[in-house]
């Protein structure tokens, strides 16, 4: 490994630039897809989407019903269009020799449907103490640290213009 | 909330120059009162909690996003979920306090609320 630190985004001329392998973009697309799939047709139950659905209310469970009623089916729209957005610019980046090119609004849905695969990744690691130090050698946890690192560059760019 | 891990995997040269349409942020950013954290009158407050999976820049990017606090107010609010558990990041009327939890729960941060005070009893029957 070398001591330098990567820089997940970059700022040029035509818009905030990834700098991802082709390999890394098939990933990422692997990746939020597996999560609109969950997202759209899982149980609103289902484990895996706890934190991405987060109770309002925790100690009314009237209003709480209510809330969910009212508000899942925008929470899921929410996040399939975004994964949408950051969809098509992968898609786009296979016909221009991977260069994965975002617009600010772009990078804004590509930092939410990255941190929706980290919340679903996070919880199917069980990770419940932010003092612990996974292993490294496990490929999912490999893979969570990929996303933070990615997720952290691009809320870098977001709010220093790159 | 958790620091980001340093990753480095090599690097790669992308040559191909393609134009891509560029926007401007898409930045909503209410006026915002910085003097004051919470109205005295509000009945409601939103919390947000710390938890070990969301990422410290994230959270702070977020708050500056949604309620169009400064980068010092949003660390602070930030820092105090971290250290302190949670932090009430916004209050007003119960309508206000439940867009604010949708639009945090839309960016995946763990948002509850609740009248202010701690008590939950609301009567509206809504």
């Amino acid at each position: 490994m070398i001591g330098r630190r990567r820089r997940a985004v970059r700022r040029t001329s035509d818009g905030f630039v990834l700098d991802l392998d082709v390999d890394e973009v098939h990933l990422l697309r692997r990746l939020i897809g597996e999560v609109r799939q969950l997202v759209t047709g899982a149980s609103p139950d289902d484990p895996k989407l706890a934190r991405l659905f987060p109770p309002a209310y925790t100690d009314d469970d009237g209003s709480e019903s209510e809330y969910r009623r009212l508000m899942h089916d925008e929470l899921v729209t929410s996040r399939a269009t975004a994964i949408d957005t950051v969809e098509t610019t992968l898609a786009a980046s296979e016909t221009s020799k991977n260069r994965v090119v975002f617009d600010a609004a772009g990078l804004e849905a590509l930092a939410t449907s990255l941190n929706s695969v980290r919340l679903v990744l996070g919880t199917l690691l069980g990770i419940t103490d932010e003092d612990d130090e996974p292993d490294h050698d496990v490929p999912e946890v490999a893979l969570y640290h990929f996303l933070s690192w990615m997720l952290d560059g691009v809320v870098e760019a977001l709010m220093t213009g790159g | 909330m958790k620091h980001p891990t340093n990753h480095d995997n090599g690097n790669v040269k992308l040559e191909c120059v393609t134009p891509v349409a560029t926007a401007p942020a898409t930045i909503e950013r209410p006026a915002v009162d910085e003097s004051t954290d919470v109205a005295p009158d509000s009945p409601w407050v939103v919390l947000v909690w710390n938890d070990p999976i969301n990422l410290m820049s994230y959270v702070t990017f977020v708050l500056q996003k949604l309620f169009g606090y400064s980068l010092q107010k949003a660390t602070e609010l930030m820092l105090d979920v971290h250290y302190k558990g949670k932090a009430v990041v916004s209050s007003g009327t119960r309508e206000k306090a439940e867009m604010d939890v949708f639009h945090l729960h839309e960016h995946g941060l763990w948002a509850t609320m609740q009248k202010d005070g701690g008590r939950n009893d609301d009567g509206s029957g809504s």
